[in-house]
């Protein structure tokens, strides 16, 4: 027997058992399709919400392109899916496991997965149960790998990602991804980005009851081996080496906390017939649970 | 009292000639052979130049104290393969193949240098003997400082370390610090080659025919025998830990625990691709505790670091060429 969603009180949009409400945007969608067609978030998503009692948390992992948003997920993922250390997580559905295998097979053999396309439906979406976060609770959570691209169009032109202002505007919490290694190179485009999406985060829906300001958000310096001070002190490295962001961060962000993070230690580029192809030379995570872990923390203490 | 070349800024480097006359000096003074022996320097007494001048007692001593802490890796062939190969699989226009290599006899640490080997090298006032360090670098030394800004490796306090650390290797050291602690005791870092050698115990079958073990062990990676991300603590433990992990010549710890500096850099394997650095890398190779994949650890391994890189995880052992040491040239070691 197929069990088709049922419509529960209070959500919006025509009731048929035969449609389904994005989880994401709200949107009502027939059955027979993958995507919504408003904000093209998988619906498999919303099935998965609705067999649960507890509505998913939505987690934002946010960054420029390459600051290593898809790398970041798929170590995160594997890595608490492994059972190191008190946290752990339960991958639900085989598309949550898509990134984590993609981005593994390609770390395991030196090469870092491919750059997250900028179409809504190629993107991965990670829907895991977190134990650990809470004695005794846990925690449905859902990550989708945004590309990088897209979100710096949403974010000089508001609107033209429907799924990311959805998301962003449902969102619970998120994590700000920073290239360490970028900003030690002279990039100060990485500050410059950091705090647009901040003024874009906080500016999305004011009218809402938790506004930006209180939700969880982690500033994650990926790539951060290049740098000792920032490994033993990030927010002392974000308050010396992207000052403007640090500034906007504490007066408009009030639950903030700072992270460093590596992954793939070390890396070099093989040139040849004109093809650049990136090397990581070794993969040696640190770090990676830890925003994860604080972020997890207060959603399943919010959430009691 | 004549003038001792240890620990003075006019010492040779390993390998240097025209030494002898100093090490003559040397070895006049009983109270210099003793404090070679205490501090394990006993490679500069195994030198067939300064060896014909000591005391019997004396030569025997050193050559103790040498076969106790190095292991002998026999002459012979070995296949080296580049360490681009399992990255760059899908670019077959890619030219790749293992480097068969013949290498001379050569004595390996049985364990890294740990902290407390370490330690007297930085009481030795090692950092300031400008002979240990390459000209080039040589005022970049006073960067290499600990959390305290005392000379030595990054981790330490005060120009030492914890008391539960003494046995554990020796991190936080880049590759000019690892490589000026192997001149001063006599040594020097190994070519990869050794290394590899060391590891995989080649054997030779058919007249021709090479055959190589993956880990120090055997084929199978056994997470009882090396401190690994999936199968260790998640930090660095003491050299002495997995016992099971030891070569086919009783060398500790290749695989796991940190990674190794050896002497080469980290260069383009495959006739028609360029390697394009920001900057050059020294090679490393066994793994650490923290190195993830099943896959990036193994006698073939390689992988490399910014010859500055003073990180958590790696750490070095040093190597003495066999024609270094009188012993072996007399035959001495094979009959012992």
């Amino acid at each position: 027997m197929i069990q088709w969603w049922r419509p529960s009180s209070g959500q919006r949009g025509r009731k048929d058992t035969w449609q389904v409400t994005c989880h994401v945007c709200e949107a009502i969608n027939r059955v027979d399709v993958e995507f919504c067609h408003q904000c093209r978030a998988p619906l498999a998503l919303s099935y998965a919400a609705e067999r649960n009692a507890a509505a998913p948390h939505l987690l934002a992992v946010a960054g420029p392109p390459g600051a290593g948003k898809t790398v970041y997920l798929g170590m995160l993922t594997d890595q608490l899916a492994r059972h190191r250390g008190p946290l752990q997580i339960l991958v639900r559905g085989a598309y949550s496991v898509t990134l984590q295998q993609a981005c593994m097979s390609a770390l395991a053999r030196r090469r870092f997965p491919e750059t997250t396309c900028g179409e809504p439906e190629s993107w991965n979406w990670v829907h895991c149960e977190v134990s650990g976060a809470v004695r005794g609770r846990a925690l449905e959570v859902v990550m989708p790998d945004i590309s990088g691209e897209s979100l710096r169009c949403e974010i000089e032109r508001p609107h033209t990602y429907r799924v990311i202002r959805a998301f962003l505007s449902r969102c619970h919490a998120a994590m700000i991804l920073v290239d360490t290694d970028a900003l030690e190179r002279g990039d100060e485009s990485q500050g410059v980005w950091a705090v647009k999406f901040v003024n874009y985060l906080v500016e999305l829906d004011p009218k809402r009851k938790a506004t930006w300001a209180q939700r969880p958000t982690a500033v994650v310096f990926t790539k951060s081996d290049c740098n000792e001070v920032c490994q033993e002190d990030p927010e002392k490295y974000a308050s010396e080496r992207v000052p403007g962001f640090y500034r906007v961060c504490r007066e408009r962000l009030h639950n903030c906390a700072f992270f460093a993070v590596t992954v793939a230690a070390a890396s070099v580029e093989v040139e040849s017939q004109g093809e650049i192809i990136p090397i990581a030379l070794r993969v040696e995570p640190h770090g990676v649970g830890e925003p994860f872990a604080w972020i997890t923390q207060r959603l399943a203490k919010h959430a009691r | 009292m004549s003038r001792s070349p240890v620990g003075r800024a006019d010492q040779p480097a390993a390998g240097d000639a025209g030494s002898s006359a100093r090490c003559e000096a040397v070895v006049d003074n009983e109270s210099l052979v003793g404090q070679l022996l205490t501090e394990g320097r006993y490679a500069w007494l195994q030198r067939p130049q300064v060896a014909g001048d000591l005391a019997a007692h004396q030569k025997r001593r050193a050559f103790e104290l040498l076969q106790a802490a190095m292991s002998l890796v026999p002459a012979g062939d070995v296949l080296v393969q580049p360490w681009l190969l399992e990255a760059l699989e899908d670019h077959s226009h890619w030219a790749f193949a293992a480097r068969r290599l013949t290498m001379d006899a050569v004595y390996l640490d049985r364990y890294p240098v740990t902290n407390r080997e370490f330690h007297r090298f930085v009481t030795a006032g090692g950092y300031g003997q400008k002979s240990l360090w390459h000209p080039t670098i040589w005022e970049r030394v006073t960067e290499f400082v600990d959390r305290s800004r005392v000379p030595g490796p990054r981790g330490w306090k005060e120009g030492t370390f914890s008391n539960e650390t003494a046995q554990h290797p020796v991190t936080g050291v880049n590759w000019f610090e690892a490589d000026a602690y192997a001149r001063w005791i006599g040594k020097r870092l190994p070519t990869d080659a050794e290394w590899v050698k060391a590891a995989a115990w080649p054997v030779v079958i058919d007249g021709d025919e090479l055959i190589q073990r993956r880990f120090p062990w055997g084929d199978i990676l056994d997470y009882r025998r090396a401190n690994l991300w999936s199968s260790g603590p998640g930090h660095v433990v003491p050299v002495t830990d997995y016992p099971e992990g030891a070569s086919v010549g009783g060398v500790h710890q290749l695989i796991g625990n940190v990674w190794e500096w050896t002497s080469g850099g980290l260069a383009a394997a495959a006739s028609n691709a360029r390697v394009r650095l920001n900057r050059p890398l020294k090679s490393i190779r066994g793994g650490a505790f923290d190195t993830y994949f099943d896959s990036q650890v193994g006698c073939q391994l390689q992988s490399g670091d910014c010859p500055f890189a003073r990180r958590g995880n790696i750490g070095f052992r040093c190597a003495l060429s066999a024609c270094d040491v009188a012993s072996h040239l007399s035959g001495e070691d094979r009959r012992g």
